[in-house]
This record gives structure tokens, sequence and C-alpha cells, in this order.
């Protein structure tokens, strides 16, 4: 079956060809590595939620502090409490797998209906979602976070519902900018000539088919945003608390022994979290190009 | 926090005369050579300069360099006359007259002389120190002072409420100016004199840059005779590891309290001199007895005997400590050193939570009636606070291993002061205390220290250890206090209101090209104008 598109002229070439074949080859590079970062980071959670580790991440030997690398069978040595480095960094990312996940859905639902009824209907609602994403955006997401640790308690879940509710005005900005490109268009013109509900013009015609790949691609970045913001929040302190383990708090509690030579226990979770944000931003980017065909062969 | 000077003074004068060997102002005479600037590292910045509204350590510290007290403290723990040549005990220790020195004068503002050191500024430090509106911690001290009046320009009477022993001792309290401050009646963090203060010590505040380093120039005119150095920079840090990194590259010459960890470093390498001094404090671990499962003193016993102190102080502080037994600092003569620390004996932990009627439940934690054993424990969170952590994650799974399930809460650090002072709402708090000489835990122990914002955070009460704390206040013999305090020490410790931890010993380090370096456990600086820099060090 054929469909409208914004690509009119060439939808009878192209819509058989399977997207990778339309794709550049470093993009294909980009968004396979994403995806296998996405897979470990899935296998990491799974491993980590049956407690499939090499040992008990909670463990404390005090009489193994800070071993280097293959002391005892620690593969990546043990941290300031002697526990294995390795198991904590596989379980640690418990901590943002499901508060991302959480901050993801909240940026792109809410994100999403602002972009609707400001893009699509417009007047007033664009008035107003207009003045709420700028409420937002003049707020610095850190102080809010701060603020909300002060008041509660440094809770990952608090904290990545403030960096999702901050993220909504970049989604539904994008997604009003997209709606307000595709209603001059003819297809949605000859959509409602047609008497479609708003419903289905709006599910279907718009988000499903035009919307999606914008949508991946921030719960792409919206993850390695989470990892981000819990990393540098446990560099104050106010991130994820001991003893459960994250990235962050690895690297805070091995930064202070760094100048003194021992180098893993903060080396480790640091390169974890370079390989992952790297691997989540190019997976973003690479399906960007992709499914918008930015570039194309 | 307790924060009153600590003075290693255990002489008792009951009346008696010190003579000054008169010393003209001018260079010191001891040969070593002038010149050469000190940059010292401190961790964090003063909030205030002066001696009287600040409360850190970073302030006293400076305090100490530009101000001085009527008496001072010299290296062997012994009262020396400072401003006041001489003074006079009378009518049973309730009279103090002190005889103020003529030659000394305060420290020039820009484009002024220098003014006079008078009988005036010692009335005016103390009526604006007792004054409602200034915010002080040294009010309390001294609250024992009935009056303070002048007899002429150069000599003050004192008069107390009550014969207090080592009273001398306290009259070290740095005097200001009476034309620095610009409301005269009172001193508020606001005015100016606190940023900008001006004394009488061997060090005038010269500038603080804009980087916040406050830059101390050498007052010519130190009765004492003119510092060695010419300059003490002192260098505000925001992290520790850099301080430390920042003296291996010589970038400053001194950190005043290294942190432990980086003590092996420090200690390998020649260029530095590690110098141990001993401050009167410990860390504990505090039970609120509000709560019922903690009321039984054999409950807070069996955790005692879970912890195993000496393997967290061997591996997370090098051992640069002592384990302690009871409510005193060790090295305070209060005490009591018959009285031996809890061994670790884990097993004994189980005997006594058993004897107590607790047993253990399917999910191996201990339960009585019904009741889990489960309690939080509440730490505030500082960013270096990584030795802290250890601390509570060891202690967290000690008592694991007796069947205890112990919450950890980190908490920001207002509302950790909240929940511990003012709501009472924790079970176990992890802190320490800081001590002066006076050996006064009146306001840890005592049962009408029991409330809002005060000291005795776990509503501990023993009618006998209040007794007995009272006695201890009232008693003029050195002795008997001394006994006193050494059975309050047997009780308490048998008692376990808190698991005493440990004292830790504190360090400094300094490049070698620094002599003559004495330090005071608590003011730190005071010998600070005999120091030196040999010649060819100064570069």
């Amino acid at each position: 079956m054929k469909r409208y598109s914004q690509y009119s002229t060439n939808v009878s070439d192209f819509s058989d060809v399977p997207f990778w074949k339309k794709a550049g080859t470093m993009d294909l590079v980009y968004v396979s590595y994403g995806i296998f970062i996405v897979i470990l980071v899935i296998v990491s959670y799974i491993l980590g939620a049956f407690n499939l580790l090499p040992f008990d991440p909670h463990e404390i030997n005090i009489k193994l502090l800070m071993a280097p690398p293959k002391t005892a069978g620690h593969i990546l040595g043990t941290d300031f409490m002697g526990r294995d480095i390795l198991s904590r960094l596989i379980i640690g990312i418990q901590a943002y797998f499901l508060p991302g996940l959480l901050a993801i859905a909240i940026a792109l639902v809410i994100g999403t209906c602002f972009g609707i009824l400001a893009g699509y209907w417009g007047g007033g609602f664009d008035t107003a979602i207009t003045y709420i994403n700028n409420l937002l955006n003049s707020f610095p997401r850190l102080v809010l976070i701060l603020l909300m640790v002060a008041a509660f308690k440094p809770d990952i879940y608090y904290i990545m519902v403030i960096v999702g509710i901050t993220n909504v005005p970049v989604v539904a900005s994008l997604i009003k900018g997209k709606i307000q490109f595709l209603k001059q268009k003819y297809f949605i013109e000859a959509a409602t000539a047609l008497g479609l509900k708003n419903r289905i013009i709006i599910f279907k015609h718009i988000l499903w088919h035009n919307c999606r790949s914008v949508l991946i691609i921030q719960a792409t970045l919206g993850m390695a945003e989470a990892i981000l913001m819990e990393t540098s929040l446990s560099y104050l302190g106010f991130g994820v608390q001991e003893p459960i383990p994250s990235w962050g708090n690895m690297v805070l509690s091995g930064a202070n022994y760094f100048m003194q030579g021992k180098f893993w226990p903060s080396t480790a979770p640091a390169l974890a979290i370079l390989f992952t944000i790297m691997g989540f931003h190019l997976l973003g980017d690479g399906l960007n190009n992709i499914l918008e065909m930015k570039r194309s062969k | 926090m307790k924060r009153l000077p600590n003075i290693l003074l255990l002489i008792f004068f009951f009346a008696f005369i010190m003579m000054l060997p008169q010393a003209e102002a001018g260079l010191k005479t001891d040969g070593n050579p002038d010149g050469g600037t000190l940059n010292y590292g401190e961790y964090g910045r003063p909030a205030t300069l002066d001696p009287i509204t600040s409360n850190d350590m970073i302030s006293l510290r400076i305090s100490e360099l530009v101000f001085n007290g009527l008496v001072g403290i010299d290296e062997k723990q012994e009262i020396v006359p400072e401003l006041a040549e001489r003074s006079v005990i009378s009518d049973n220790g309730r009279i103090y007259t002190f005889y103020l020195r003529k030659d000394i004068t305060w420290h020039p503002r820009e484009g002024e002389e220098p003014m006079p050191f008078t009988a005036d500024d010692v009335i005016f430090t103390y009526n604006i120190m007792m004054h409602p509106k200034t915010i002080t911690p040294l009010k309390v001290r001294y609250e024992f002072i009935k009056t303070v009046t002048k007899i002429d320009d150069y000599t003050v009477r004192v008069s107390l409420k009550r014969p207090i022993l080592n009273a001398l001792a306290k009259f070290s309290f740095k005097i200001i100016p009476k034309h620095g401050p610009e409301n005269p009646k009172f001193l508020t963090r606001e005015d100016p004199f606190v940023h900008k203060p001006i004394g009488t010590g061997p060090y005038m505040l010269k500038s603080i840059t804009a980087d916040r380093e406050i830059i101390l120039e050498a007052n010519d005119n130190y009765f004492k005779g003119r510092p060695h150095i010419d300059k003490f920079v002192v260098r505000p840090f925001a992290d520790q590891n850099i301080m430390s990194q920042a003296l291996m590259f010589n970038a400053i010459d001194m950190i005043v309290l290294v942190n432990h960890r980086d003590i092996p470093q420090i200690q390998g390498d020649k260029r530095f001199v590690l110098q141990p001094y001993n401050a009167l404090s410990y860390s504990f671990f505090g039970y609120n007895m509000r709560n019922p499962l903690l009321v039984d003193k054999r409950v807070r016993k069996a955790f005692t005997y879970a912890v195993n102190r000496q393997e967290m102080l061997s591996s997370f502080f090098q051992d640069q400590g002592t384990i302690i037994s009871g409510p005193f600092a060790p090295g305070s003569w209060a005490y009591n050193l018959d009285v031996q620390p809890l061994p670790y004996d884990p097993q004994k932990g189980i005997e006594l939570l058993n004897e107590a009627g607790f047993v253990k439940g399917n999910d191996g934690i201990m339960e009585k009636d019904g009741e889990k054993l489960s309690l939080s424990l509440k730490v505030p969170i500082e960013k270096e606070s990584e030795a802290v952590k250890r601390v509570v994650l060891a202690f967290k799974n000690y008592l694991n291993k007796i069947g205890v399930d112990i919450k950890g809460e980190f908490k920001e650090w207002l509302s950790w002061k909240e929940d511990v002072f003012l709501n009472h709402d924790f079970d176990i708090i992890f802190a320490s205390w800081v001590f002066d000489d006076s050996a006064d835990i009146s306001s840890l122990f005592h049962s009408s220290e029991i409330g809002p914002w005060k000291n005795n955070f776990g509503a501990y009460s023993n009618p006998e250890v209040d007794s007995l704390i009272v006695e201890s206040k009232l008693t003029l013999d050195h002795e008997k206090r001394r006994t006193i305090n050494r059975k309050l020490h047997a009780i308490v410790a048998d008692e376990n209101p808190y698991t005493f931890l440990w004292t830790l010993t504190n360090y400094a380090a300094f490049n070698k090209k620094l002599r003559h370096v004495a330090i005071h456990p608590y003011n730190f600086f005071p010998y600070a104008d005999d120091w030196f820099i040999p010649a060819s060090e100064q570069h």
C-alpha cells in the first residue's frame, strides 16, 4: 500500500527499498554501536535483576580495600569498602534503567501532548504552552533538583521526575514544529476534507507515520541525559546514595584516590558512563540521519 | 558542636603574681632570620575574621594571628602574660586584677596613626561579647563573670559570680579595639569590622584578593618583637585532593589539617614534615533513647560489642587514632584510663540481645514480641564524606551480622540537623564532639539538656549521672573533680548511650623550609611569630 508523505514525488521509487539500504555507512556503524550498547544495558539489567553476578555487590571486605584489578578473582578490583567493582558496575545500571525510562516517558507523553495542542490547534493553546515552556526553560534544572532533594530526600525517582518535566519543552517544541510543517501538506488537508476524525489524523497520520522517528531519537537522548544528570548530582553527593551503587557515586568515591595512583575504582565507572552515553548519542544521531533521511546515498 | 578553645591546663592558681621581663617592641632577639612568605591551605572559607562572631576553625586560626588575649598559653601549656603584664587574684578567687602593658598599639588603619591599647578596649570587648544582640559562641563560656571595671587606663578589675577552677586560663579571649566596630553596642556579621579586623597580634590583615586569599603582613610594632615571616597567605580550597596536590607541587607551604587518606603520600616525601597534634575530640554512634527498642542498655552494649573498632581505625584511618571507652576526650585529665573499651565480640553481642529478649526471626533479623530490630541511621551528606561513608557502611555491615537491620539514610545537612536536634526523628546518628579543657559533659548527658536544639539529642537520662555532673561543676578541688569525673566516665561507659569510637590524631603538613614550627592543638598559630624560613630558602 502506498501512502502520501511529504516526499510524495519519490514515494514510488523508494518506498520498497528497505531503509538500511538507503542509509550512509557511518550511520549504520553508529546505529549498530548504539544498539550494541542498548543490548548490553538490557542484558546488564537482567543480570542484575536475577542477581547473576560474579560477587555480591554489597559484600563489604575490610581486608581488601582498593585492591587492584585481578586480585582474588575481582576482575576490575575492589572499591573503598572492598566491594567488587565489576558486580557494582553491572548492578549500577539498575539505578538508571527504570528511573531513566520514567524520565523519558514523562518527557515524551507530556511533551507530545503539549506539542499537539500547540501545533495542531494553535491559538490560545500555543500561547499558553509557550508560556509554560518558557517558564520551565528559565528555571535552572540543577537548582530545581537540589531544592527537591533538600525538601524531600535524595531519591533517584524524584530526580528523574524533574529531569522528565524539564525535558518537556524540548519535545513539545519539536513536535509543534513538525506538526506546523505537516499541516500545510496536502495529505493532511485531504484527510480533513475526507472527514477523518482529528484523533485519527493526529495519532495515525501525524504521530505514527511522521513523528515516531523524532520520538525514538528523543528517547535515546533522554536516557543519555538521565545518566549524565545522575552522575553530576552524585558528584555533588546528591545522587543515588550508598550502599546502592550507581556509576556516578562510584566515580565520586573512587575519585578521592585517583591522585594516589589508585585509578581503577573511578576509571571503570567513568569509562562505562563514557561508552554508554556515547552509544545513546550515536544511536540517536544515526537514527536521526536514517529515519529522517537527512543524508542519503 | 562545641567550639570552645581547649586549653590543656591542669594547674590551679590560688593567688599569685606573674612578672614579665621587660621587653622592648622591635626585632626579636633569637637571631633567626626575618623574611619569606608562608602560604597555607584551608579547606573552605571563613565566614568572618573577627574573634567574636566567628564559629569555625578557619577563622579561629586567623584570629590567633591577628589578635591577643589578656593571657596566653605557652608551648608547655602554661599560662603566660600577653596583653596583661601581670595579674593579681584575691578575695577567694573572686576578684582578678589585670595590669595591662603600656607599650601596645593597635594595627594602624590606612593613613591613620596607630592607637594605644588601653583598659577601655578590654571593657569594650567584654560588653560587646555579652550584649544580647551579639551572636557568639563565647557568651556561655563567660557567664561566670559578674562585672568588668576600669580602675585606670591600664588596670582592669574582673569580679566573678563564683570562684571557678582555672579561671585565669579563660581570660585568653581575644581583645578587639574600641575604635574597631562601627556599632559600639553589639557586633553582627554585617559590621565591616568582621571582614577587616584590626588587632594587636603579630600579623595585620592587609587585603583579601578576588580569589578570596587572605593576605596577612608582619606587624613591625608587635610587642613580642616583629614576627620572622614577612607574610602569611591563607588560600582557600574547595577540594581536599587538590589542596594536597597543591602542597606536593609547592603551590602552598602548609596544610593545617591533612586528610587521613593523604597521610601515606606525604609521609613518603622527604620535602615535607608531618606534625601530629591532638585535638580533644571523638567520634561516636549516638542512640535515641526515645525508641523503646534502644532503652535497654544491653541492646546498646550488644551493638558496641558487634562493632570492630580496631579494624575500622586501621583500615580507614591508617591507625592514626585511639579507641576510647567513655564520654571524655582521651588526653583530657578527666578521662578514666582504667575503663577499657569493650572488645570486639559479636557472639557476646548476640548473647546480650538474647538476654534482652530478642530472638532471631526467619529472615535472620532479631525480633522481640513480633517487633523487628530494625533501626534508621541518619547521616548528613557532605561532599568529602567518604571517610564517614566508610564508617557508616561498615557499622551497618557489623550489625547485620548479629541480626540487626540498619537502614542508612543520607540527608542534606540542614534537614539532618533538624531531624536530630529538633524533631528527634532518628534511631542512630554518627557524629563527633570537640571539647575544651573543662571536660564539661553536662550539655551532652544531663537530663536538663533534653529538648529542641539541645545537645542531649538522645534523651539520655540518669539521676546518678545528673548529680555527678552537678557535683563536678561545683567543686573547686581539682583532685576531687577528677575523682568524680572518673566515676562519671565509668558509669556512662557502662550505660553506653553512645558507641564511643575513637579520637583521631590531627596532622599538619608543611614544607621543610619552615623552621621552629610549634603548633597549638586547638588554636594552632599562637607561636607562629617565632616560626622562620632560613634566608637561603626564602626565594
